[in-house]
């Protein structure tokens, strides 16, 4: 899963050391931005309407009255307009619709399903969310774009405007009521969701194995079922049927030394046998397939081996990301990020240099790519707050990788690229304390998924001087010598020459304790939840000055910004090949090629002088429209990764903030508006 | 509607009229609690898109309505009155001039507090029930659960619907929907009562209730500000009217004294037989004066048909008209003649 943003909320809200990066300067200058050509526009109206110093004056008073307008808000008042919008929305049926879609939806929708693909949860969370996430949208876009504009168009509003309520509480009430229904109805929608997952995938196979069980395992051949059998596996034999697939069960034999100690999962083990200074589990291990597994229970009076319900599809991991990953390049310096233009070193909000590893080709620079057969070349992950409570008591800590290979020369092809693991203190003054440095823990990279590597609690290595001399060499404790500071860096090599691995920081995570699937599940919903919010309020801000059909027009395109704002400011971005709109439209009707400047003429420096304006008023469109892509949670619920506090405290933020400036500008919309014009 | 037996004691009204009479004399210095509507110069053109001028609306209103009075505006269709009170609410803004509520500004929303409106037409939800609906327009008065309640129960006996409280608004019949609309306009026990054609949509019975109920309201000292093109109805109840004909007043004063003619005098008489009108006659005639006409005055219709909903309410049963009372009168007198001949 691609994650680009890792700030803290506070880091996020306030900005680095010069607050200039924070969301609330932004927030600021789009209030101040939008409040100046608010003023403007309502004083151009008002021109119309009374001339420049009539209008001065009307404008003067509706700012001057709005503090105790707004400040007259009654929780009351608010929570009638609130519950008669909900009534309304209710008996207008488009909630019973929506609802009743989405019922046979998930009826119908398990035909489809199926649980044989890999990774089958993904397509299950993708389809109830996303089709929540659309009926919900749709549904509030709906009651919200006629709610208000029906009251005007029915005049109903008259006995409402004509009692003391103020625009602000007419304003809010529709906002918290329509929402109050859109709540139940998600609320809903998730629990039904929940069960529909849950049901669709879990399932159980059964070992139908004659008696003695381990007598009827088949030996392991390769060549026989062309499967390559797990590392230990001396036997397998295949599950029953179900939800459309199999699963191979292998016999492993698990030597250990006689002091080690057992393995975590001792009900699946057969027996065990003693050979001398050395202990030979046998137990029983599920392949995986589509991305879960079972667990076998072994009885140890009969011998009979039953599994467990799907293991791995129901995951909500909290990976604990590095604070920062730094590329180094072949002679051990920091490959510093320069600007192309300014040849600027580009700095972080802390003011700190930004590294960048190799880039490969790819226009897509989310990942930077290690060059290898170096110990030099390296990626540098960063770690804070490493402490042991954050993990549970298990025997290895969990290290999640998923790493992008790139090949320079076809070299072994049979043989994948090895990678290079290495763990070291950062002692607070480098200069004085020594540093613990592990040995390198090697390991073949695997592409396309994630690789988990279980890491000891206690890694051979050396304490090393501030001089470079090597003080002691043994194994060091992970959390009490390497992390004693609950700092830790691991550094990431590729070992063979010429071949290249590609990271970003989102994808090396230690994964702490796992977080409930369903408490999860409920936050991807309320990431939808925000959305609606910011719909409704967008939706009834509008209809304030628009009627329905235009509403909803407007409200579409804003959402169609706001979940591809990203992209739409790359648009606006200078020196794009084809230029702006205009000239790209020209260039299109006239066939010229994009990369070849237009002859210089006033037609054309007007061409491009208006692109440049329609671009700039692009781009803050794209500022001014929540970027729905904060408020999608979906992702991380269907690719199993707990959402964090934070994000949720931006989304909200972000919903709330929208909210509030939207009912601020549509207060200011009705009141200066003749209802029975 | 019956007559207002329980009443909600007056202190438990969330009326803020001392506060808001502060604020009214500190915003306008000129203000005189005497004067509850003004209109100065108040002018009102409707603009197309454009900002071109479409009609004109209002022009340059000037009238002044006091504390306690039946004020009624009349004209024609088109005249400029509902656009007058929708000035005076604060849903319309003026081209120029200035409308004033309790020495507010109209536009000012704390004036709404003490001001109760029947719009022309009731638009009110049509998927509330009367319960809910008053309930709902108590709440935007920010009226306390239990004062909401009795108000409630009040005004729904006192515009008699109590018998289709819990019924959707959308099974009512035009005359309770008015009566409805009638009872959300005094949940707050107004000081200034605006009803734009109240009688519009009830029948005589209704209307007399309502007129009746205009005339409470006066007796309560509320000021009541009527539109209508129903003369008799503005006649029977209103103390002023302004007479508005294509967005100017025409005319202003007490009905009193506009209806009067000038040296005209009505008498009337019980027994008056040829003889007694002929020496009427003379004696008017020879003092100097002339007897215009001498007619059999006329009850009202509106009062006959009250007459005899009553009397059946009071007898069921068919009840002889007066022309088959006529007809068997004119048959016995053919059959006496018969007789005698």
């Amino acid at each position: 899963m691609v994650v680009e943003d890792f700030k803290g909320f506070w880091e996020w809200l306030i900005g680095g050391v010069n607050y200039a990066n924070g969301a609330w300067l932004t927030f600021l200058f789009i209030c101040v931005a939008t409040a100046l050509v608010a003023i403007f526009v309502g004083y151009l109206v008002a021109v119309i309407r009374h001339g420049p110093f009539e209008a001065f004056y009307v404008c003067a008073k509706v700012i001057f009255q709005a503090p105790a307008d707004i400040l007259g808000t009654s929780p009351r008042r608010i929570f009638a307009i609130a519950r008669l919008s909900a009534k309304e929305a209710i008996r207008r049926r488009v909630v019973l619709v929506t609802f009743i879609i989405f019922a046979l939806a998930l009826l119908f929708g398990g035909w489809f399903l199926g649980t044989r693909g890999e990774h089958p949860e993904r397509v299950y969370v993708n389809f109830v969310m996303w089709g929540a996430q659309i009926l919900v949208l749709m549904m509030s876009l709906l009651v919200s774009a006629f709610s208000l504009p029906e009251d005007i168009k029915n005049r109903t509003i008259y006995t409402i405007a004509t009692k003391p309520v103020r625009p602000t509480e007419m304003i809010v009430g529709r906002i918290v009521g329509l929402t109050m229904v859109g709540t139940g109805l998600l609320a809903t929608m998730a629990v039904m969701s929940l069960a529909f997952v849950w049901g669709g995938l879990n399932h159980v196979h059964e070992l139908d194995l004659d008696n003695p069980v381990e007598a009827s395992f088949a030996e392991v051949n390769e060549r026989v079922t062309g499967r390559r059998p797990s590392e230990m596996a001396i036997k397998e034999a295949f599950t029953t049927k179900s939800s459309g697939h199999d699963h191979v069960v292998e016999i492993l034999e698990d030597v250990r030394a006689a002091d080690a100690p057992p393995p975590a999962d001792m009900k699946s083990v057969i027996r065990v046998e003693d050979r001398g200074n050395k202990k030979v589990y046998y137990r029983v291990q599920v392949r995986n397939v589509g991305g879960h597994s079972h667990s076998a229970i072994v009885d140890p009076n009969t011998g009979e081996i039953s599994l467990s319900g799907a293991k791995g599809f129901f995951r909500a991991r909290v990976p604990l990301y590095a604070d920062r990953l730094d590329f180094f390049d072949r002679d051990g310096t920091e490959r510093v990020k320069v600007d192309v233009e300014t040849l600027e070193v580009q700095l972080d909000d802390f003011g700190n240099p930004i590294t960048e590893g190799f880039n490969i080709g790819e226009t897509w620079t989310y990942r930077g790519y290690i060059d290898g057969g170096t110990s030099l070349a390296r990626a540098q992950f960063d770690f804070s707050n490493f402490t042991p409570d954050r993990f549970a008591d298990s025997e290895m800590i969990p290290l999640e990788l998923t790493l992008s290979v790139f090949r320079s020369h076809k070299g072994n092809i049979e043989r994948r690229i090895r990678v290079g693991l290495q763990f070291e203190s950062i002692p607070e003054d480098s200069r004085a304390e020594p540093i613990y440095r592990s040995e390198v823990l090697e390991f073949e990279s695997e592409e396309f998924r994630i690789q988990v590597k279980g890491i000891p609690r206690n890694l051979p290595g050396s304490l090393i001087s501030p001089k470079g001399e090597e003080i002691e060499t043994r194994f060091f404790n992970l959390f009490e010598e390497y992390a004693k500071n609950g700092r830790l860096r691991l550094v990431l090599t590729c070992l063979d020459e010429n071949q290249y691995i590609g990271v970003a920081r989102a994808d090396v995570y230690f994964r702490a304790a796992e977080g409930v699937y369903w408490w999860n599940f409920f936050k991807g919903y309320f990431g939808i939840w925000l959305q609606m919010l910011v719909v409704i309020s967008l939706t009834v801000g509008l209809s304030t000055v628009l009627n329905s059909p235009v509403t909803m027009l407007v409200t579409i395109c804003a959402l169609v910004f706001g979940f591809f704002s990203a992209d739409i400011r790359e648009l606006t971005l200078p020196n794009r090949d084809g230029g702006g709109p205009i000239e790209s439209f020209v260039r299109l009707i006239t066939q010229q090629n994009m990369q070849v400047k237009l002859d210089e003429s006033v037609q054309v420096t007007i061409m491009e002088a208006t692109d440049r304006l329609l671009l700039r008023l692009l781009e803050a469109v794209t500022y001014v429209v929540p970027d729905f892509s904060r408020l999608n949670f979906s992702d991380y619920v269907k690719f199993g990764y707990n959402i964090g506090e934070n994000r949720i405290m931006v989304a909200a933020v972000i919903s709330f903030a929208f909210c509030f400036g939207v009912s601020i500008l549509a207060y200011f919309s009705l009141k200066t508006r003749e209802l029975a014009a | 509607m019956a007559d207002t037996t329980s009443k909600v004691p007056e202190s438990e009204v969330p009326v803020k009229s001392d506060k808001e009479r502060r604020s009214a004399l500190a915003s306008n210095p000129d203000y005189n609690p005497d004067v509850i509507v003004e209109a100065q110069s108040l002018t009102k053109v409707y603009n197309d898109f454009w900002g071109r001028q479409k009609v004109r609306a209002l022009k340059a209103l000037d009238l002044e309505v006091r504390k306690g009075e039946v004020f009624g505006l009349l004209g024609p269709n088109g005249s400029g009155k509902s656009t007058t009170m929708k000035l005076l609410l604060g849903l319309l803004f003026p081209t120029s001039g200035r409308a004033l509520v309790f020495g507010q500004d109209a536009t000012e929303v704390t004036k709404n507090e003490r001001i109760g409106y029947l719009p022309e037409e009731s638009y009110l939800y049509k998927f509330l029930t009367a319960e809910e609906t008053l309930d709902f327009y108590g709440r935007l008065f920010d009226m306390p659960a239990n004062v909401r309640k009795e108000r409630t129960e009040m005004l729904i006996e006192k515009v008699g619907i109590a018998h289709a409280r819990r019924r959707q608004l959308r099974e009512y019949s035009k005359g309770m929907t008015r009566r409805i609309g009638l009872a959300q306009a005094l949940i707050n026990d107004p000081e200034l009562v605006l009803l734009d054609e109240p009688t519009s949509g009830l029948d005589p019975l209704g209307t007399r209730e309502m007129k009746d109920l205009i005339v409470e309201l006066k007796s309560q000292n509320k000021t009541v500000i009527m539109c209508s093109h129903l003369l008799a109805d503005v006649q029977d109840v209103c103390d002023r009217i302004a007479i508005l004909h294509q967005g100017e007043l025409k005319e202003l004063g007490d009905v009193g004294s506009l209806l009067e003619i000038g040296d005209e005098n009505d008498v009337r008489i019980t027994g008056l037989n040829p003889e007694i009108e002929a020496k009427i006659r003379e004696l008017v005639g020879s003092m100097g004066g002339t007897v215009v006409s001498v007619e059999k005055p006329r009850t009202t219709l509106e009062d006959l048909f009250l007459n005899i909903v009553r009397e059946s309410e009071a007898r069921p049963g068919v009840r002889g008209t007066r022309v088959a009372q006529g007809l068997e009168k004119a048959s016995a007198d053919n059959e006496n003649k018969k007789n005698q001949n």
